[in-house]
């Protein structure tokens, strides 16, 4: 299991990765006043079908590295925490339209899990080999924040 | 949520982009799959990443991946030298990395004691 839902996060989008997404965006809204914490990471990647839809939220299937021990908990752990936490956890994907896993839960449930080092999560999803657009959209009742990975090449400011 | 440590983000955001360009001595490939992840690869990048900046190596990229297929020794990294030579290191956590940078990235000598496996040249 996870200790900080950052991770949860890492590891959701690290998926939108081997879809071949060009972009993938995450959303958290964290909200006191209607104790609510929404997830959301959406890609626009290669999508699946309903029937591997099913078998991804069942435990220990993946689609990778067939030969090796495939694990394949990523969406049940995002599910268990969610639903443990009086949430809700939602995948809509379909072939060619990309993925969107949404997980929800109560904000002061005793169980919710911090939101962690948000920070080095982005990081890390910057640091792979593909040059793949990683948006956050932050929200709380009080401040918004928006990061894009590809503004700073935009502007200029990085050599590349 | 802090405001002012997403507001940093941007900044070493930049930097890692920079980074990935390629040309470098050293490519460090981290593994970052559901198990690494729980096993802390992810503490351990930024550890390398931190560790890296703070002694001004400018010789090495890192970069993340999916998994290895070694779950069972999760947190893995891999350092690959420009000659092809490739380092496996596994088990680690954030001493370990420290102790990777100084000795193999910096000075150029391998950590044998926490090196798995043969050793590989790819041509």
């Amino acid at each position: 299991m996870f200790e900080e839902l950052s991770q949860h996060i890492l590891d959701i989008a690290m998926n939108s990765i081997s879809a071949n997404a060009k972009k993938v965006q995450i959303s958290i809204l964290e909200s006191r006043r209607h104790d609510r914490l929404v997830l959301r990471v959406r890609d626009d990647g290669c999508g699946m079908d309903a029937a591997m839809l099913k078998r991804v939220l069942a435990q220990r299937w993946s689609s990778k590295n067939k030969r090796r021990k495939p694990v394949g908990l990523g969406l049940a752990f995002l599910r268990q925490t969610s639903e443990m936490c009086g949430g809700h956890f939602h995948v809509r994907s379909a072939p060619g339209r990309g993925t969107s896993v949404t997980a929800s839960m109560r904000l002061s449930h005793i169980d919710r899990p911090p939101l962690g080092d948000l920070n080095t999560t982005i990081l890390a999803l910057c640091a792979t080999d593909r040059k793949m657009d990683v948006q956050l959209n932050y929200r709380s009742d009080e401040q918004r924040f928006f990061f894009d990975s590809q503004e700073p090449a935009k502007k200029g400011e990085v050599n590349l | 949520m802090n405001l002012e440590q997403l507001k940093q983000l941007k900044e070493k955001a930049q930097k890692q982009i920079a980074l990935r360009e390629g040309g470098k001595k050293y490519r460090v490939v981290v593994s970052m799959g559901t198990s690494g992840i729980a096993s802390g690869a992810r503490e351990v990048m930024k550890t390398m990443l931190d560790e890296i900046e703070k002694r001004g190596l400018d010789d090495v990229e890192v970069h993340v991946t999916g998994e290895h297929g070694l779950e069972d020794i999760e947190p893995v990294v891999l350092v690959e030298e420009a000659g092809g030579e490739k380092t496996t290191y596994a088990k680690l956590d954030t001493e370990k990395a420290k102790k990777i940078v100084a000795e193999h990235l910096q000075k150029g000598r391998k950590v044998d004691n926490l090196a798995v496996g043969r050793q590989k040249k790819t041509e």
